[in-house]
């Protein structure tokens, strides 16, 4: 470096540089100068105006959730909309003593039949997380009444920062009607959202699908939340919309078309009364749909988008009964198949030649079977039978024998290809419990605490349905693909989801989950035992007829306790021999299954074909 | 030179320099005041206000120290600090991934050390003694190779936090001290001239082809002036075009989230949830500030708590609507007046050390002042650079009048420098 020879003209090149870097402060802070005159001077009207008098805020435009309807368009779940009054912490006073009174004078607003409006609880709670919370309103009175939110509009300027706001929310126009199979939609409770499934799509406050297709659908009837941008006024309400900020519409959630009949469901509710408890299944075997689905005794699902105070106490009802109305009963409840069963040991006999209509037992029904030092009861005295006959009559005697030289291998793997069993069949709503077919290795297996083991006798007892599990919907499942000889299809609800625009975005495919089927010899039988149940003099399902359509169906009376009275099953499927409907019923501890569950088949089929003889005549 | 006494000392104090900071630091607390005060309840010793009058006081303390400290420690003590605040560097991206949100500080119980603040400081020593001792010559690459590497280590350190705009402060060091030591202005804009053409290029910006173009043009114009070797030249200019059309291509090759997010950085309006509603009620409240403000105390924007943050990054809108234009360029003057004052160290002396340290500080402060106020005013993406004096917060004004410290230092003991090294 020549530092020392050109030390002049290095401190004057250094001096200059000195300078370019001023320059260069001063031409940026020129630059911000003139953007802080377009700001403040040019612009300042807007500017000033919309401080004074417009706030822009960032909202969520809520996704309308999607509708359920029936498969031929009855909206059976839709929204409704519910008023909210809220907290504003942007708008409310700051001060402690300006918050204190508009918390007592919150606390002060009665109603109509005075009584306080807002409960003290709750209202402490918003005012402590109005404190963090800026962002967004804070709810104050949940689905206040329109009466409600006049009160509050009548007093909102002693009430800064309180406003109402409407949001969507469910309603069950039918009531109580489905109330199983359609779930009903709650705020998603702590526990869930600390479920990672839940964690990362739901924010706390947000709604969500609670049992049923409303569980089991909640993304789909979801949508997704859109953003905007707006301006709202002194007292919180929308002025203006500013647009070009990143606005995301709201994709509202898609609608399902269910499988079930409106008009299969009215008459199976009406044939089911409230008092009973019991289930009707009623089921298309051709493809799996659900046409209807009652479980007795029932829940409003309109309860749970009630305001807190009136959805606790009708969540305490139902939770506390010891009816259990929340439990599902058509596929979380499992009974003893009882008689209904008898079809399946028929078949397994016949499908393995051991049994035919030609065949008899030596052992005559007089009334009762020995069975080693033991006298196992017939429920009457039918003499000698064949294998309809004995369908026709639910003789226990001839079964009883029959069981004895099938053995309970065969009775069982028979069962589980028509559905029954310990693997649920997978219905697309959660909850659905398992069967179980007892061999003598589950047997044991499952008395292993109690120290019963298997032995030859229990045959008896199984092979006419007291030992088994079956929920109403695997029994459903059983006769209509009994009497189809096609295979067991998935039983589902969701027929199809569509957008808004009515186009389909997804169909359910019908899908075989059990083989399902049986020799051409086997079915015929099966069928015409079916047949002589309902239709043949004698026979114990003869309340199921319907005038005009072949019947087919069995009957079955489930002993449980002892000294009770037994469940009233009844099973039944038409037309027989084109099967479109199969329809299980049972009432818990109500008696016999031909005198009680019978008749509600009936009452199910006849509405299910008085639609399709009006769809005929419509088209006529 | 002059006679080595306190009176000879306090003659050469430049008082215009000292009130300026000591006002600077009086409207900074006014504004956290107006900001904050409303928070009822609490001791006003927990307020903001009289934590910052708490911290600045510190800091006072702190610069009457560095004063004194002899001049020509900070050579020696260069090294040493740098290798502290690499090592500190290094901890605090260990830590970062255990503590969520703690990515850039460590705690020492009592105080919050930011790494990345002392590493601003003990970088700017380390620099300016280095480029003190070996000045750079542009043509002769090695001379550039010790520089580059002091640099690099905590840039990167700094970036992976990941904290870009403190990134940029030790880039802004870099180029001024670069420039400082010996290149030439035109030198300098061919250094981070691939830059611009990475930026101008950019599809998203208007018209960015014919800015590019032009742009280039302006380069190859610069080139052809300085009749550089013809390697030289040709690197630079290839580079350029290489690095334009790299940007296109590389941005086509980005997925949609992360084009996305490159975006939101340039254009917060774009930005549904986060950045854009800040900038936009920041421009609102300045906006409406008018000529003269609304007067102190009477912002509604503040006082509404619609402001985020704005006893920290946005302290700016907080000035901006109480006292509006007048006061804004009152501001701005003072910063220029403090800048001013300022730079004129680094005229004073003949050492290279003190007019690289001088410059170093004036380059950190100009960059804080200029990147914050154009973020609230809309002008630059949202970053978390503080506004030196205006903006809360105790770890940035210790930074702050550190500084202002080791500006007095040299200011005062400058002369002691003598000869090359």
């Amino acid at each position: 470096m020549s530092n020392a020879l050109n030390g002049n003209e290095e401190i004057q090149n250094r001096n200059m540089k000195v300078l370019a870097f001023l320059v260069l402060v001063w031409g940026a802070f020129c630059v911000l100068g003139i953007r802080l005159f377009y700001l403040q001077y040019v612009h300042y009207e807007d500017n000033f105006a919309r401080s004074e008098n417009n706030r822009i805020r960032r909202m969520e435009i809520e996704a309308e959730r999607g509708f359920i309807f029936d498969r031929n368009g009855e909206v059976l779940v839709r929204n409704r909309p519910s008023y909210q009054i809220v907290l504003d912490a942007q708008r409310m006073p700051k001060s402690r003593e300006a918050k204190d009174s508009l918390f007592n004078l919150l606390l002060g607003i009665k109603d109509s039949s005075g009584r306080r409006m807002i409960d003290s609880a709750s209202l402490d709670t918003a005012f402590q997380r109005s404190v963090w919370i800026k962002n967004r309103p804070i709810r104050i009175l949940e689905d206040a009444s329109p009466e409600e939110v006049s009160i509050i509009e009548e007093h909102s300027h002693e009430l800064p920062g309180v406003y109402a706001i409407t949001e969507s929310r469910r309603a069950y126009p039918h009531g109580t009607l489905a109330a199983h199979a359609l779930g009903y939609t709650s705020e998603i409770s702590e526990k869930q959202l600390e479920k990672p499934e839940y964690k990362d799509k739901y924010n706390s406050g947000d709604r969500i699908g609670q049992k049923g297709l409303e569980q089991q659908y909640d993304e789909e009837f979801r949508g997704k939340d859109g953003v905007r941008t707006v301006e709202v006024n002194a007292f919180g309400r929308i002025v203006s919309e500013i647009k070009g900020m990143g606005e995301e519409p709201a994709l509202p959630g898609l609608h399902l078309v269910s499988t079930l009949d409106l008009r299969v469901q009215e008459a199976a509710e009406k044939a089911l009364p409230d008092s009973v408890k019991g289930a009707i299944v009623a089921i298309d075997p051709r493809n799996g749909e659900i046409l209807a689905m009652v479980s007795s005794p029932r829940l409003d699902p309109n309860v749970f988008s009630l305001k807190r105070r009136e959805r606790n106490r009708g969540w305490a009802k139902v939770a506390l009964d010891s009816t259990r109305p929340l439990l599902n009963r058509a596929i979380a409840g499992v009974y003893p198949p009882a008689s209904v069963f008898k079809l399946v040991t028929s078949g397994a006999g016949l499908e393995h030649g051991l049994l035919s209509v030609n065949k008899y037992y030596p052992h005559l029904c007089d009334g009762g079977y020995r069975f080693g030092n033991r006298y196992q009861k017939c429920w009457g005295v039918h003499g000698n039978l064949n294998v309809v006959n004995a369908l026709r009559l639910s003789c226990d005697v001839y079964f009883y024998q029959a069981g004895l030289e099938i053995d309970m291998e065969r009775i069982n793997e028979f069962g589980r290809r028509f559905g029954l069993g310990e693997e649920v069949l997978g219905i697309d709503i959660p909850g659905e419990r398992r069967g179980w077919l007892p061999d003598s290795a589950s047997f044991n297996k499952r008395n292993k605490r109690s120290g019963w083991r298997w032995a030859r006798g229990l045959i008896l007892n199984l092979s006419i349905g007291q030992g088994q599990l079956v929920t109403p919907l695997q029994q459903a499942v059983l006769v209509g693909s009994l009497a189809t000889n096609a295979g067991v299809y998935k039983p589902h609800l969701m027929k199809e989801l569509r957008d808004r625009s009515g186009k389909v975005i997804k169909k359910f495919e019908p899908e075989i989950i059990r083989s399902g089927t049986m020799k051409e010899s086997t079915h015929k039988v099966i069928l015409a035992g079916l047949d002589s149940v309902v239709n043949h003099p004698g026979g114990t399902g003869k309340r199921g007829a319907v005038k005009g359509i072949r019947v087919g169906g069995k009957t079955g009376s489930g002993e449980w306790k002892k000294g009770e009275k037994t469940h009233a099953w009844f099973a039944g499927v038409a037309p027989l021999y084109a099967p479109e409907i199969a329809v299980s019923v049972i009432l818990e501890a109500a008696g016999g299954g031909g005198a009680l569950a019978a008749p509600i088949a009936r009452q199910v089929m006849e509405a299910y074909f008085s639609r399709d003889s009006l769809a005929i005549g419509n088209n006529q | 030179m002059k006679k080595d006494s306190i009176l000879g000392k306090t003659k050469k104090m430049d008082w215009l320099f000292i009130v300026t900071t000591f006002v600077l630091m009086g409207i900074g607390v006014l504004l956290v005041y107006s900001a904050t005060a409303s928070t009822p309840g609490i001791p006003f010793y927990q307020n903001f206000w009289f934590k910052q009058i708490i911290y600045f006081t510190a800091g006072v303390v702190v610069a009457v120290g560095l004063t004194l400290v002899k001049i020509t420690f900070w050579r020696n003590l260069a090294l040493p600090l740098y290798l502290l605040s690499i090592v500190l560097l290094v901890v605090v991206l260990f830590f970062a991934g255990d503590v969520k949100g703690a990515g850039r500080w460590i705690d020492l119980g009592f105080f919050k050390l930011q790494p990345s603040e002392f590493a601003k400081i003990a970088y700017l020593l380390m620099i300016s003694t280095w480029l003190s001792r070996h000045p750079v010559d542009f043509l002769k690459l090695k001379t550039f190779l010790m520089p580059f590497f002091l640099f690099i280590v905590p840039f990167v350190l700094v970036l992976r936090q990941p904290d870009l705009s403190t990134a940029l402060v030790f880039t802004m060091v870099t180029l001024t001290c670069l420039f400082m030591a010996g290149l030439h202005l035109s030198e300098v804009f061919f250094i981070v001239s691939p830059f611009f053409s990475v930026i101008l290029s950019h599809s998203q910006i208007a018209y960015s082809q014919l800015l590019w173009g032009a742009f280039i043009c302006i380069l190859g114009f610069l080139l052809y002036r300085r009749r550089l070797p013809i390697v030289f030249t040709c690197v630079i200019f290839l580079v350029n075009i290489f690095a334009g059309y790299m940007s296109t291509m590389a941005w086509n090759h980005l997925e949609p989230h992360q084009q996305k997010r490159v975006e939101t950085f340039f254009n917060p309006m774009a930005d549904p949830k986060g950045d854009g509603y800040q900038v936009l009620q920041s421009m609102t409240a300045i906006g409406s500030g008018g000529v003269t403000g609304k007067g102190y105390g009477n912002g509604t924007q503040t006082n509404l708590s619609f402001l985020p943050e704005e006893h920290t990054d946005f302290i700016f809108s907080v000035l901006g609507e109480q006292f509006g234009l007048m006061g804004c360029l009152i501001v701005l003057g003072l910063y220029f007046l403090f800048l001013w004052r300022a730079m004129e160290i680094a005229k004073m002396y003949s050492h290279p050390f003190v007019t690289l340290v001088t410059s170093g500080v004036c380059a950190i402060f100009f960059f804080h002042i200029t990147v914050n106020i154009a973020m609230t005013i809309g002008l630059m993406p949202v970053t978390g650079l503080p506004l030196p004096f205006l903006s809360y917060g105790g770890s940035f004004a210790m930074t702050c009048m550190f500084l202002v410290g080791l500006l007095c230092n040299m200011r005062l003991q400058g002369y002691k420098m003598k000869g090359r090294n």
